[in-house]
């Protein structure tokens, strides 16, 4: 997590302001982390450092002060933006999913980071490796069974 | 020995000088042989025992032990040829009788030989590993007689005819078998085994197969059983009368595989005789004998017997359980439950030999069947809430806890204690609220076998239900003691303070009492209050009871057992004639469903019913009309409407309690993780799943989806968290 501190201590300034305006105007979260993205991407030296970099963005939505979760429409677009270069596919469905699903009105840090995991470690579309008995989010699972009852 | 003898010979036995005279050995070999003739010619009363024995003696004695060996071998052998040939000539049932006697003779003289020969025996024999004496008059009498090329076989073919023909129901000769039979034995053990024993057992593997296929065609299972049973039963004693101890083993072995062994799958399928035929109809001898006669075969006997008796009982209690007409009638369902345990407990102990193995398969069925139907606790519940509400009404003590007992045992299958345990909580409460149990001792009695069971968390509430009954009796008496002048004309009141969290919760609901006992209701609570600081007090109007004295239209007076819904409903009609639905909504508060119910018992009784509605029928809208029913008229004086005691639930309430039930168990697989994590500080997702459940499984079985959602939920509390290098371990979080 070194890197993404590193960005932070070294951007404090102009992120707090950031983090100032971005209170006063909630509804910009998403518009605002457009913004700040390319200047973000090129702090991030090593590319490598993706995935802290993936994490560090979900965090910068965070806009109150115990908020832990992030409402699934700012999810879907953050998604998009984040991995949609790498997982065009993976995130185009997971985005229809989580659109039409009941269950999940927020999505967690937990969540977040097991799906930039499952993305990387589990076979598209057929889920050939994918074991609900394991530890993956409860709502990694349900994407998985709706997408095979899709496929069907 | 004859070493020994040899080195310390230096005694004389004989006081006379022996003489080497060259002709000697010939001379008393013929002495011999003369005598050895004489024996096997039945003349062995002339001859001197002693004289032949020192003439024996001697000729060991001077080294011709060779000679007088080899003349034995000579002369017993051509004795026996000569028998031999008589007992072949022997014709028909003469031959067995002939052979026998022969051979009574031989041991007769071959004992005399020995004995006259002994000094040989002891010693020129074993210095030469010569066969001894006894053993060789054996041997020479096997080779000689028995294994004549005639007689061989026919003896052998003789024997068998003769047990062929005594199963075949024929009285035969046993005493002359069993002489025979112990002749081969004296043979040796493998003369038997390789002339008799091989060939009886062939012979009668075919004859029990081929009796074994005709019977199943033409028998049904309990006869066919009884045959196979009195067949190894006749070949037990047969053993024992004639044949070696050590061949019982082998034919019965004979007898299983023929007769039973191989008819396994028809006997126990067999339609209309077959095992569920006779589980059906309580055929205890059958079963016991099937039993009995399956147990004896190694592969696999009783195994079928109890495979097929455990898929009946499941498929039985199956259909009782699904089947709805059996879902209507709670206690039926119970008892019918019980029943059927009974029965098979039964069978097991009378006709199973109380088999261990029997009984575990008819609890697996049972802890099968009984969680098929979701409502199996709720219904357990309300058969014991009738038992215990009048069943048990003038039951000895003893038959009380018989009937508890049985109770217990099927409340151990049950996977879901814990919807047992709210039902349980929710119909006692009625019970004693009502003042309707039938024996406080019997109510007891269960909690405390319940806590014997599952702790003394599951009952520590239940105990404080019957705590506060009886403060509160303490509470009414001090309340009239101290205010007794005060309430002089108020209604009277009797109050049960009930300690919420003991009790099952309810939740709180609107209602307006009536005036006439707002004020002692309220005297009530500041006395309460007075004497206990700190605490609140609700009504719950709900739960409670009213006794009204009424006067009919036409005189008639009564008493009517209402419920406080009821009541306030009632009460209105002291200030009015005719209410419609609406009003009653409005003046007494009460919600909507529990209103229409209350209405529709005061007046959509099918007898006569204390309110008239306009218009008639069940459904209640908000226009109708009520009104008191003037010609309201009943035998008795008091009256029961109420309907506190406990029922079934509806669909819809089933599914609120369901809901409950998911919720209480949330906090408690939370704790389990908690307390697992804790102890074991990292541990993979598989290994809580299968710790969370063995935790909990006294109490109900717990959803792995649900488990992972506890998970989740902690890792957001920040109770645990994932390992940052191993995705499936997760970290406590201290």
């Amino acid at each position: 997590m070194e890197e993404g501190k590193n960005v932070k201590e070294q951007k404090v300034g102009r992120l707090e302001e950031w983090r100032r305006g971005l209170k006063a105007l909630r509804a910009d979260t998403v518009n605002k982390l457009k913004k700040a993205l390319p200047e973000l991407e090129k702090e991030v030296k090593r590319p490598t450092n993706f995935v802290d970099f993936y994490s560090y963005a979900f965090r910068y939505c965070l806009t109150e002060e115990k908020q832990k979760s992030i409402d699934i429409e700012s999810i879907c677009e953050l998604l998009d933006l984040v991995l949609g270069s790498q997982f065009r596919e993976q995130v185009d469905f997971f985005v229809e999913y989580l659109k039409t699903q009941n269950d999940y009105k927020v999505i967690n840090n937990d969540q977040w980071m097991g799906f930039y995991r499952f993305c990387n470690e589990i076979s598209f579309p057929d889920f050939s490796n994918y074991d609900p008995e394991l530890a993956w989010p409860l709502i990694l699972d349900n994407f998985v069974e709706w997408m095979l009852a899709k496929q069907s | 020995m004859s070493g020994q003898k040899k080195k310390n010979f230096q005694i004389e036995a004989f006081k006379h000088r022996v003489m080497v005279d060259p002709k000697y050995a010939e001379k008393t070999w013929k002495i011999l042989e003369h005598a050895i003739q004489e024996i096997y010619n039945h003349n062995a009363s002339g001859l001197s025992f002693e004289e032949l024995y020192r003439n024996a003696y001697n000729m060991v004695l001077h080294k011709f032990g060779e000679k007088l060996y080899s003349g034995l071998v000579t002369t017993m052998t051509s004795h026996l040829s000569d028998i031999s040939k008589s007992i072949e000539a022997a014709q028909g049932e003469l031959f067995l009788e002939e052979l026998n006697r022969k051979w009574l003779d031989h041991n007769k003289a071959l004992q005399m030989i020995r004995d006259i020969l002994m000094y040989m025996d002891r010693t020129f024999i074993p210095s030469t590993n010569k066969t001894p004496v006894h053993e060789l008059g054996l041997n020479l009498w096997r080779d000689v007689v028995i294994h004549s090329s005639k007689t061989q076989i026919r003896l052998q073919d003789t024997l068998l005819e003769l047990v062929h023909r005594e199963r075949n129901g024929e009285v035969i000769n046993r005493g002359l078998m069993r002489s025979i039979i112990k002749m081969l034995m004296d043979l040796g053990s493998s003369v038997y085994q390789d002339d008799f024993e091989q060939h009886f057992l062939e012979v009668s593997a075919n004859f029990y197969g081929l009796e074994s296929q005709q019977y199943i065609e033409s028998c049904d299972c309990g006869d066919y059983l009884k045959k196979a049973e009195r067949r190894l039963n006749e070949e037990t004693e047969r053993v024992s009368h004639y044949l070696d101890a050590r061949s019982l083993e082998k034919i019965t072995n004979v007898v299983e595989k023929e007769m039973i062994e191989n008819h396994m799958h028809r006997l126990v399928h067999m339609e209309n005789s077959g095992l569920v035929n006779m589980l059906v109809n309580d055929k205890y001898d059958d079963l016991g004998r099937k039993y009995n006669l399956f147990r004896r075969v190694a592969n696999g006997g009783l195994l079928i017997v109890r495979d097929v008796m455990t898929s009946y009982i499941r498929d039985t209690g199956k259909q009782l359980v699904t089947d709805p007409e059996r879902l209507k009638d709670p206690v039926d369902f119970v008892q019918r439950l019980l029943d059927l345990k009974d029965k098979y407990d039964k069978i097991i102990s009378l006709a199973f030999n109380n088999d261990k193995t029997f009984q575990n398969a008819l609890n697996s069925s049972f802890e099968y069947f009984i969680n098929l139907n979701a409502r199996s606790p709720e219904f357990i519940s309300l058969f014991v809430d009738d038992k215990l509400r009048k069943g048990l009404k003038g039951v000895s003590e003893e038959d009380v806890e018989v009937v508890l007992d049985k109770v217990m045992m099927l409340f151990r299958y049950l996977q879901e204690k814990d919807v047992f345990e709210k039902y349980y909580k929710q119909h006692l409460a009625k019970r004693l609220l009502a003042g309707k149990t039938v024996s406080d001792d019997a109510e007891r009695s269960l909690i405390v076998k319940l806590k014997t069971e599952c702790g003394y968390q599951f009952t520590s509430k239940l105990e404080g239900m019957f705590t506060d009954m009886k403060t509160s009796q303490d509470t009414m008496q001090g309340f009239h003691e101290s205010l007794g002048a005060e309430l002089g004309d108020s209604p009277s009141l009797t109050v049960q303070v009930l300690t919420t969290g003991s009790w099952p919760t309810q939740p709180s609901a609107t209602c307006n009492l009536p005036a006439e006992i707002l004020g002692v209701c309220e005297k009530f609570r500041s006395y309460y209050l007075g004497t206990h600081t700190g605490r609140r007090l609700s009504w719950q109007t709900n739960m409670g009871t009213a006794d009204l004295k009424a006067i009919f239209g036409k005189g008639q007076k009564h008493e009517l057992n209402v419920s406080t819904y009821q009541m306030c409903v009632l009460m209105l009609f002291n200030n009015a004639d005719r209410l419609s639905y609406k009003e009653i909504e409005q003046a007494t508060e009460i919600p909507a469903s529990d209103l229409k119910r209350c209405l529709q018992s005061l007046a959509c009784a099918r007898v006569k019913s204390v309110l008239r509605k306009e218009p008639i029928g069940r459904d209640i809208a908000e226009d109708d009309a009520f009104s008191v029913n003037d010609k309201f008229s009943s035998k008795l004086y008091k009256v029961r409407i109420s309907t506190v005691a406990a029922q079934r639930e509806s669909e819809p309430e089933n599914q609120e309690t369901r809901q409950r039930v998911e919720e209480d168990r949330k906090p408690q697989i939370e704790a389990a993780i908690v307390r697992i994590m804790k102890s074991r500080r990292v541990l993979d997702h598989n290994n809580i799943v299968a710790e969370v459940i063995k935790q909990l499984q006294s109490r109900f079985l717990p959803n792995p989806v649900v488990i992972k959602k506890r998970i989740e939920s902690l890792i957001e509390r920040e109770f645990l968290e994932r390992d940052k290098n191993d995705r499936k371990l997760y970290r406590y979080l201290a």
